[in-house]
C-alpha cells in the first residue's frame, strides 16, 4: 500500500520472492540448455532457448494460475499471491524470449515481414494437423503484453479495478490459446506419449483446482442466515469469532466480515478495492483490517483507509444479544462511522 | 471478489472443463504418423511400383522405385524429426563426396515423406544429405543391391 506510484514498492519479501523467481528461471534454462548441448549437441542455441524458454513459461503459468485457487482452498499459499504480479511479468519476459526468437529464426529471414509472415506463411486454419498454431501463441502473447504493461497499481486506478480485472480475465483465453498452441504445433512432432500426458496432468491440475474453489466459495454464498428480528439475522456465537480476526457472512447479495477488535465487534464489506482481496480473511494489525492479499488496510470503526489514503468500504450494524451476534445486511455509505457492538 | 466474479470465474472455469481436454484430445489423434509434405515435391506424387534399391538409416528410409516404362523416382521418409535447418539431397557418383559435382535431386524439411523424380536407378551411386545453411555434409547413403 503507498500513497504515491513507484516502480515497484520494494520491501524484504518482494526482493526476496523476485530473487528466487529469478534464481529458479536461470537455473531452469541453464540446465535444460546444457543436457540439450549433452545429449542432442546437433542443436544449435537459438533451438536450445527457444525450447527451454517455451518450457519455462508454460511452467510459470502453471504456477501462476494455481495460486488463486490454491489460497481460496488453502490460507498457506497466500504469500505467493502476494507478489503474483511479478511472477506473471517474469513469465511475460520468458514467453517474449521464446517469441521473438522462434520469429526470428522461422519468419524474419526472408523478404517478407516477419509479421506477415507470421499469419501467411501457413493459411491452413481448415486442418487441424496442419493448424497454423504459431498464430495462436502469438494472439496469447498479446494478451501476456497487455496485462504485464498494465499490471502497476497505476493501471489499476486509473481503469477502475472493474476494467482492470475484466482486462486480467483473459488470462484464462490465453491459457487455453497456450494448450492450443503446445497441442497443434510441438506435440504434433514430439510424438511420445510423456509430453502429452504432462500437459493433460498440467491442465487437469489447474481446472480441478480452480472448480474445487469455485465449488467452496458457491458452498459459503449458499449459508443460510433465517433467524432474523428488526432487520438483523442471526449469525453466529460470540466465541465463533477469534479476537483481531473476522468471520464472513454472506447474506443476500454480498459479503460482509464481522471483526472482533477490543471487545467490540464490526462489520464492514468484505471486497478490499484495491484487487477484491477477501477483507475478512485479513486480520487487525496496528488497529487497521489488513487485506491478506497486498496489506491494504482500513480502519474497523469506519470503514476507510487511514490518511493519507483514500479507499472506503461499506459499513453495517452489527448488535450483540447474550453470547448471540446478530448483523444487518443493509449497508451504509462508503466509510460511514458505526460506533461497533460492545460485547 | 464480488459474487457476480466469483460466478463468472466458475462459468469460465466449467467451459474450460470441456474444451482444454477436447482440443488437447483432437490435437492428439490427428497427429500425423507419416506425414507426406506436398510443398517440396515437384512431381510424381505417386509411388512407382517396384523397389529397385533400398537403404536404411537410423533416421531415415529410402527408396529407388521404378515403374513399367523405366522411370525411376526417390521415395525418401524421415524416420525421425530431422533435426537441422536445411536438408538437401544429392545423387552422387561412387567415391565422390563433394556436393559440387553431385546432383541435386531436392530439399527435405524437418518431417515428412517424399518422392523425387530421377533419371538412374543409382546403381553406381550414393545419397549425400547436405546442410547448405552450415555447409556441411549430414549423411552419407549407399544402397543396398
Amino acid at each position: 500500500m503507498s500513497v504515491s506510484y513507484a516502480a515497484v514498492g520494494w520491501n524484504r519479501q518482494k526482493k526476496l520472492y523476485d530473487w528466487l523467481i529469478f534464481g529458479f528461471c536461470i537455473v531452469y534454462l541453464a540446465v535444460f540448455i546444457g543436457l540439450t548441448a549433452l545429449y542432442n549437441p546437433q542443436y544449435t542455441f537459438e533451438t536450445a532457448l527457444i525450447r527451454s524458454s517455451a518450457t519455462l513459461a508454460l511452467l510459470l503459468l502453471h504456477v501462476i494460475l494455481s495460486i488463486g485457487p490454491l489460497c481460496r482452498i488453502n490460507k498457506r499459499f497466500l504469500p505467493l499471491l502476494y507478489n503474483r504480479r511479478h511472477l506473471g511479468v517474469t513469465m511475460f519476459t520468458i514467453a517474449l524470449v521464446h517469441g521473438s526468437f522462434s520469429i526470428f529464426q522461422f519468419h524474419a529471414l526472408g523478404n517478407v515481414n516477419p509479421f506477415i509472415s507470421l499469419f501467411t506463411s501457413n493459411t491452413q486454419f481448415n486442418s487441424l494437423s496442419e493448424f497454423p498454431f504459431q498464430s495462436l501463441g502469438f494472439l496469447a502473447l498479446i494478451i501476456f503484453f497487455l496485462m504485464a504493461i498494465t499490471s502497476h497499481d497505476f493501471w489499476l486506478h486509473n481503469l477502475s479495478p472493474k476494467v482492470w480485472k475484466t482486462l486480467h480475465m483473459f488470462v484464462y483465453l490465453a491459457y487455453f490459446l497456450i494448450i492450443m498452441h503446445v497441442t497443434l504445433g510441438v506435440l504434433q512432432f514430439e510424438t511420445h506419449p510423456l509430453y502429452v500426458i504432462m500437459l493433460g496432468l498440467g491442465a487437469g491440475t489447474i481446472i480441478t483446482l480452480h472448480l474445487k474453489a469455485g465449488a467452496k466459495e458457491v458452498k459459503k454464498d449458499q449459508q443460510s442466515f433465517d433467524l432474523s428480528s428488526q432487520n438483523f439475522n442471526y449469525v453466529c456465537e460470540l466465541s465463533d469469532i477469534e479476537d483481531n480476526r473476522a468471520k464472513i457472512f454472506c447474506i443476500g447479495k454480498e459479503r460482509i466480515a464481522v471483526y472482533k477488535f477490543e471487545n467490540k465487534l464490526y462489520a464492514i464489506h468484505n471486497v478490499c478495492k484495491h484487487q477484491g482481496g477477501p477483507l475478512g480473511e485479513g486480520k487487525i494489525i496496528d488497529g487497521c483490517i489488513t487485506c491478506p492479499w497486498h496489506g491494504y488496510q482500513y480502519l474497523p470503526g469506519n470503514g476507510q483507509s487511514p490518511p493519507p489514503f483514500k479507499e472506503k468500504v461499506c459499513t453495517y450494524d452489527v448488535r450483540v444479544e447474550g453470547t448471540k451476534i446478530w448483523l444487518n445486511p443493509m449497508s451504509y455509505g462508503e466509510g460511514t462511522e458505526r460506533e461497533g457492538a460492545a460485547f | 471478489m464480488t459474487k457476480s466474479l466469483r460466478k463468472r470465474h466458475l462459468q469460465i472455469w466449467t467451459i474450460l472443463l470441456a474444451l482444454l481436454p477436447l482440443g488437447i484430445i483432437s490435437a492428439k489423434l490427428v497427429v500425423p504418423q507419416q506425414p507426406t509434405d506436398a510443398l517440396l515435391q515437384p512431381s510424381g506424387k505417386e509411388l512407382l511400383p517396384f523397389i529397385v534399391r533400398s537403404a536404411e538409416k537410423e533416421n531415415f528410409a529410402v527408396y529407388i522405385r521404378k515403374s513399367n516404362d523405366s522411370t525411376f523416382q526417390l521415395h525418401w521418409i524421415n524416420k525421425n524429426t530431422l533435426t537441422y535447418p536445411t536438408a538437401t539431397i544429392y545423387l552422387a557418383p561412387a567415391n565422390v563426396h563433394d556436393i559440387a559435382t553431385s546432383l541435386l535431386v531436392g530439399r527435405i524439411e524437418a518431417r515428412g515423406t517424399y518422392f523425387f523424380p530421377i533419371k538412374t536407378n543409382a546403381a553406381n551411386e550414393h545419397i549425400i544429405v547436405y546442410d547448405f545453411i552450415h555447409q556441411q555434409i549430414i549423411d552419407t547413403i549407399n544402397f543396398k543391391q
